[in-house]
C-alpha cells in the first residue's frame, strides 16, 4: 500500500463516528471490496502514530456485543489533516491518470 | 512531549496489549460467528493480526528515544556480563584503578614539589647568583655581604633585587621565652615576591628611614600569627620583643607564603655598608637580558670586588652562575631525582595496568566470538554489535576510572604524610592534578576501548558458519595469542624493572641503616642554648653561662656526662685549611672542626683511641690543644705518631672580627688525643678527618648541649629546663631532640624512597602476576578440548601439567629477561643517589629473580594443575 494512504484511510473511516480498531480494519477491507488488504496488525502502529499526532483520540468503550473495546475519534486537528490530504490525494490521483490516459485519446 | 511519552512508554505499551487482546477476541468471536471451530477461530485471529510482538515492539519503539534505550539497555547488559565474571570484572577494575591512581598522585608531587612549588610572582623568572670556587667546584658562596649586595643592585642588567638574612630572635614578654625566627629582608621584599598580606600591609620602601635606619616593624606569617594571636585581628599594632627591642606587628601573610620561615615573621634590613653579615640576594632580570649577559656583568663586579677583600672569595679563581630560582629549592638534589624516578615507575604501572586491561580485554571478546556469532546469525546488526560493545569497554573504563580518581585522592594523601618536609619548600601544597587526572584516566579508558573493539571488529565480520561450528574447539594458537603472549612478556619486563627499583631501595637502606655512626645513639639528649646578645654582650658572661649550664646539667641525678658543642653535634661544623708542622702545606684540603667543651667523646659514646681527653681546665684557659679522629691521623705518615705533633689552622688567624673571642688564641694547636671515628658528614657520606677545639675559643650566642643519661632521654628535659631557670630565667631552650632522632633524620629520604618504591614495585608485580595468571586460565580453557584428546591417547597428568608450565616458562624467561637487561641499560642513566647502592648490585638482581619467578611459578601453576586434573571425558564433551 502507497506510503500515508493507510493514514488517510483510517482518517476517513472515521469520519462517521468512533470506531475500534477491529471495527476500523475491517471497514476499509469491505468498502475497497476486499483490494486493500491490510495485516491487521499494521493497523495499531499507525493508529498509535495518529493519536500522537493528535489527529486522532481514543478512549475505551464498549463494543457492539458487549466487550471492552478501545475507540478511536477524530479530533478537530484530525478533520483539518482529512481534508487537506484527502484534496492532496484527488491531486494526485488526477495528475497520475493525466499521465496514464492523455487527453484526446 | 516526545519525553514525556519515552517515560510513560511502559504505560502504553500495556495499553496497547489489552487493545491488541480485544481486537482478538473481537475476532474470534466473529470467526465462531462464521461456523468455524473454536482452535480455527483462534488460529485464523491471530493469522489476520500478524506477529503481536512485533507490533507491540513497533509501537514501543515509537514512543521511545532510540538511542537512550539501547544504550541504556546495553549499559544494563555489560553491568550484567561484568557481575557474570567478577574476576575478570575485579581484576580489570584493580589495574585501571591502580594505573590511574598511582600515575595521577606522583605526578600530583611532582607538581607541587618540582614544578609549581611557589606562589610568588613569576618564580621562573627569579635567578639566584652563586659564586663556584674553580678548583673546589664542590665550594659554592651563594651570599653576599650587604656591602656587596649594593653594588650588585646597581648593576645595569637587573630589574629588581631582593637581599634575605635568615636571622634567629629571642622572642620575649608575655609567654615562655623562644627563639623566634624573624628573616631580615629589604624593605622591596614584598613588591619583589608580589605576594599581598592577608592582614594590615606588608613591609614597604618607606620602612627604611631616611637616616637609613629601619623601622621597629614585623610582619607575621600565618603560623605566628596563629600560635602567638590565635589569629586574632586585633595582633595589628602589638608589639614583639625580640632581643629586647620591640617590634610593632604590621601585618600578616596567607599560609602559603613561607619565605626562609612558615613559623616566624619578617623585619626590615637596612642596607649599610657598615653591616658585616651576608644575606641572600636574588634577582628579577630586565626585559630583554639574557641570563648569560647578567652572568658576565657579575663576575665582572665580582672580579672586582675579589681585588679589595681577596678573603672573601676563593683564591684560585671563581666563575659566578645564575640558577633560576625553581632549580634551588629545598627540593633540588636527592627529593628531585628521587620525584622523578617515582614518575617513571608509576608510568611503568600505568603501562603494566594497561597491558593487564588489553590482556583481559582481548581474551574475554575472543572467548565471545561464538556469543557474536549466534547474536549475528540471529538478526543483529554490526553496527548494533559494535556500539554494544563499545558500551561495555565504556561500562568497564568508566567504573574503574571512578575507582582510581578515589585511589588518586589517597594515595596523593599518602605520599604527602610520607614525604620528608626537610626536603620540601615549605610553600609547596601538594594536591590531585586534576589535568594529570584527566590524562591518565583517559589512557586507561582508551586501552580498554581499544582492545575491546579491535577483537569485537575482527569477529563482527566473520565467518558465522565457521565460528558457530568453532564453539570453543580451537587450540590455543590462534592469531591473538601471539598478541597475549607479547602483552604478558611486556608486562613481566616491566615489573621486573620497578622491582629492581624497589629492591635497589631496600637494599640502599638496610645498608645506611647498618652504617656504624661512631657514636652511641641512644640515651643521648641534645638541645640548642642561644643566648640573648644584648644581655650577654661580653666574652666573660657568655663563657661563664656556659660553664654553669655545664656545671648544672652535670649534677641532674642520672646524668653520666655533659658537653657543649659548635659542629660536631654529630653533625657538620665549621672547616679550616691546616699545615702539619714538618709537612708541606695543600691549599685544598680542610679540617673538620669542632669546638667542645671536656666530655664531648664520652657524651656522644666516642671512644678515644689513644693520647687523652681534653681537661676542664684546658677548656677554661682555652689552651692550644686538640682532639682529631682516626681520619685525621691518617693525614701523618704511617709509624710517626700524631699525638704531641703541632697543627696550624688558618681559621683561626683571622677569625670574624665581630665574633667574640678568647683574649689570646695561638693558631697553631697540638694534638693530645685520638678519637674514633664518627659519620661527621651525614651517614651517607664518608667520614672526614676532623679536630676538636676547646668551645671557649669563640663565644658564639648559640651552643648545642648534649646529655647523655637516662634510657628515656626525654624525661631528662623537665629537669633540665629547671637547671637552666635556675641559671636564667629568660632563657629558652631550642628544640629537645635524641641523638637517635637526628640519625632518624638521615634516612627520612631513603625510607620515603624505599616505602614507595616498594609500593608501585609490588603492585606491579601483583598486576603482571595477575596477567599471566587471567592468559593462562583463558589459554587452559581455551585449550579443554585438545588437552582431553591427548589424554585420550595417553598423556599423563604430568605430561599436561609440563606443557603447560612450559608454555608460561618460556613466557616468563623471555620477559625476565628483557626486564633485566632494560634496568641494567636504565641503571647506567640513573644515579645511584636514589638507591645508595649501584644499580648492578647482585643481591638486589637475585632478590627480584627469585621473588618474580616465585610469582610467576605460582600464577601458572593453578591454571595448570586445572588442566592436569581434567577428566578426559569431561573435557572432550566441553563444548
Amino acid at each position: 500500500m502507497l506510503q500515508g494512504t493507510l493514514d488517510l484511510l483510517i482518517l476517513q473511516t472515521l469520519v462517521p463516528g468512533p470506531a475500534h480498531g477491529h471495527t476500523i480494519a475491517h471497514v476499509i477491507e469491505h468498502r475497497s471490496e476486499d483490494v486493500l488488504q491490510v495485516e491487521h496488525g499494521s493497523l495499531y502502529p499507525a493508529l498509535h502514530r495518529l493519536e500522537t499526532r493528535g489527529w486522532i483520540a481514543s478512549f475505551w468503550g464498549t463494543s457492539e456485543n458487549n466487550r471492552k473495546a478501545r475507540y478511536y475519534r477524530l479530533t478537530a486537528l484530525g478533520r483539518k489533516q482529512l481534508e487537506a490530504q484527502t484534496s492532496n490525494w484527488d491531486r494526485l490521483v488526477q495528475a497520475v491518470n493525466r499521465v496514464l490516459r492523455p487527453a484526446g485519446e | 512531549m516526545g519525553w514525556l511519552r519515552y517515560l510513560r512508554r511502559k504505560r502504553w505499551d500495556q495499553e496497547r496489549a489489552r487493545e491488541l487482546e480485544c481486537y482478538l477476541e473481537q475476532e474470534i468471536a466473529d470467526n465462531l460467528a462464521r461456523g468455524m471451530s473454536a482452535a480455527q477461530a483462534r488460529d485464523a485471529a491471530h493469522k489476520k493480526l500478524g506477529n503481536l510482538t512485533l507490533i507491540r515492539e513497533d509501537i514501543y519503539r515509537m514512543n521511545s528515544l532510540g538511542f537512550i534505550e539501547t544504550l541504556w539497555q546495553d549499559v544494563r547488559y555489560a553491568l550484567r556480563g561484568l557481575r557474570k565474571s567478577p574476576g575478570f570484572t575485579l581484576v580489570a577494575l584493580l589495574s585501571l584503578a591502580m594505573g590511574i591512581g598511582a600515575t595521577t598522585a606522583i605526578f600530583s608531587v611532582v607538581y607541587g614539589v618540582l614544578i609549581s612549588p611557589y606562589p610568588y610572582a613569576r618564580p621562573g623568572e627569579i635567578w639566584a647568583p652563586s659564586i663556584h670556587d674553580l678548583k673546589n667546584p664542590q665550594q659554592v658562596r651563594n651570599w653576599h655581604r650587604i656591602r656587596e649586595y649594593m653594588e650588585v643592585k646597581k648593576l645595569p642588567a637587573f630589574a629588581e633585587t631582593m637581599a634575605t638574612l635568615p636571622e634567629t630572635r629571642l622572642l620575649t614578654g608575655e609567654g615562655a621565652p623562644e627563639r623566634f625566627q624573624s628573616i631580615d629582608v629589604t624593605a622591596n621584599a614584598f613588591q619583589f615576591l608580589g605576594v599581598a598580606p592577608v592582614l594590615g600591609r606588608s613591609i614597604q620602601p618607606s620602612d627604611v628611614r631616611p637616616d637609613g635606619q629601619p623601622e621597629p616593624v614585623i610582619v607575621l606569617s600565618s603560623g605566628a600569627w596563629k600560635r602567638l594571636f590565635d589569629s586574632r585581628p586585633d595582633a595589628l599594632g602589638k608589639k614583639l620583643i625580640l632581643n629586647d627591642e620591640p617590634f610593632t606587628v604590621i601585618g600578616v601573610m596567607p599560609p602559603r607564603f613561607g619565605w626562609y620561615t612558615s613559623e616566624g615573621g619578617w623585619v626590615v634590613l637596612p642596607e649599610d655598608v657598615r653591616d658585616k653579615r651576608y644575606a641572600a640576594g636574588i634577582v628579577r632580570l630586565k626585559a630583554g637580558v639574557s641570563p648569560q649577559a647578567a652572568e658576565d656583568q657579575l663576575q665582572a663586579l665580582h672580579t672586582r670586588l675579589a681585588h679589595e677583600q681577596p678573603e672573601d672569595f676563593p683564591k684560585s679563581g671563581f666563575t659566578t652562575k645564575l640558577d633560576n630560582y625553581l632549580d634551588v629549592t629545598t627540593a633540588s638534589g636527592e627529593m628531585q631525582s628521587s620525584l622523578r624516578m617515582l614518575f617513571g615507575a608509576v608510568g611503568f604501572l600505568l603501562l603494566i595496568a594497561c597491558a593487564n586491561v588489553a590482556n583481559l580485554q582481548l581474551a574475554r571478546s575472543t572467548a565471545r566470538s561464538h556469543e557474536i556469532s549466534v547474536r549475528m546469525a540471529v538478526g543483529a546488526g554490526r553496527g548494533r554489535l559494535l556500539r554494544q560493545l563499545l558500551t561495555e569497554s565504556m561500562v568497564l573504563s568508566l567504573v574503574g576510572g571512578v575507582l582510581g580518581v578515589l585511589l588518586a585522592i589517597a594515595i596523593t594523601k599518602a605520599v604527602e604524610l610520607l614525604i620528608p618536609g626537610d626536603y620540601v619548600p615549605n610553600e609547596a601544597r601538594i594536591t590531585v592534578n586534576s589535568y594529570v587526572l584527566l590524562f591518565s584516566a583517559a589512557v586507561s579508558v582508551f586501552t580498554g576501548i581499544l582492545f575491546g573493539l579491535a577483537p569485537a571488529l575482527k569477529s563482527s565480520r566473520p565467518d558465522l558458519v565457521d565460528a558457530l561450528k568453532d564453539a570453543g574447539r580451537t587450540s590455543g594458537t590462534g592469531g591473538g595469542t601471539r598478541t597475549r603472549s607479547a602483552l604478558v612478556i611486556a608486562e613481566i619486563a616491566l615489573s621486573v624493572v620497578l622491582l629492581m627499583g624497589a629492591s635497589l631501595t631496600i637494599r640502599g637502606f638496610l645498608q645506611l641503616q647498618s652504617v656504624n655512626p661512631g657514636f652511641q645513639a641512644d640515651r643521648v639528649l641534645m638541645m640548642g642554648l642561644q643566648v640573648s646578645p644584648k644581655r650577654y654582650s661580653t666574652y666573660q658572661q657568655r663563657i661563664a653561662f656556659s660553664e654553669n649550664v655545664l656545671a648544672a646539667l652535670g649534677t641532674i641525678p642520672g646524668v653520666q656526662s655533659v658537653a657543649l658543642g659548635n659542629g660536631g653535634l654529630p653533625f657538620g661544623g665549621p672547616r679550616s685549611q691546616y699545615s702539619i708542622e714538618g709537612q708541606p702545606k695543600e691549599d685544598s684540603r680542610e679540617l673538620l672542626l669542632g669546638l667542645i667543651s671536656s666530655g664531648y667523646a664520652q657524651t656522644l659514646g666516642i671512644p678515644l683511641r689513644a693520647g687523652r681527653d681534653l681537661s676542664p681546665q684546658e677548656i677554661t684557659r682555652v689552651e692550644p690543644v686538640a682532639l682529631i679522629n682516626e681520619t685525621a691521623a691518617k693525614l701523618w705518615p704511617a709509624g710517626a705518631n700524631p699525638i704531641g705533633a703541632r697543627v696550624h689552622l688558618d681559621v683561626l688567624d683571622k677569625l670574624p672580627p665581630e665574633q667574640l673571642k678568647a683574649p689570646s688564641i695561638s693558631p697553631v694547636v697540638t694534638v693530645v688525643g685520638i678519637v674514633g671515628n664518627t659519620r661527621n658528614d651525614g651517614l651517607r657520606n664518608p667520614t672526614l678527618p676532623a679536630l676538636y677545639l676547646p668551645y671557649t675559643i669563640l663565644a658564639t650566642t648559640g651552643r648545642t648541649v648534649a646529655l647523655r643519661g637516662s634510657a628515656q632521654p626525654m624525661q631528662m628535659l623537665n629537669a633540665v629546663r629547671e637547671r637552666i631557670r635556675g641559671i636564667d630565667k629568660d632563657q629558652p631552650l631550642g628544640n629537645p631532640i635524641t641523638l637517635a632522632e637526628v640519625l632518624g633524620f638521615e634516612t627520612v629520604q631513603p625510607r620515603f624512597n624505599m616505602a614507595l618504591f616498594s609500593f608501585f614495585g609490588f603492585l606491579g608485580l601483583a598486576l603482571a602476576a595477575i596477567g599471566i595468571y587471567s592468559t593462562l586460565s583463558y589459554t587452559v580453557a581455551r585449550r579443554t578440548h585438545e588437552i582431553g584428546i591427548r589424554m585420550a591417547l595417553g598423556a599423563g597428568r604430568g605430561d599436561v601439567l609440563h606443557l603447560m608450565l612450559k608454555m608460561a616458562g618460556r613466557l616468563v624467561l623471555i620477559g625476565l629477561g628483557v626486564g633485566l637487561a632494560g634496568s641494567l641499560a636504565l641503571a647506567k642513566f640513573i644515579g645511584s643517589e636514589v638507591f645508595q647502592v649501584p644499580g648492578t648490585d647482585p643481591v638486589a638482581l637475585a632478590g627480584v629473580v627469585l621473588l618474580l619467578t616465585f610469582a610467576a611459578f605460582l600464577a601458572c601453576f593453578v591454571p595448570s594443575r586445572r588442566a592436569a586434573r581434567l577428566d578426559p571425558m569431561s573435557a572432550l564433551r566441553h563444548e
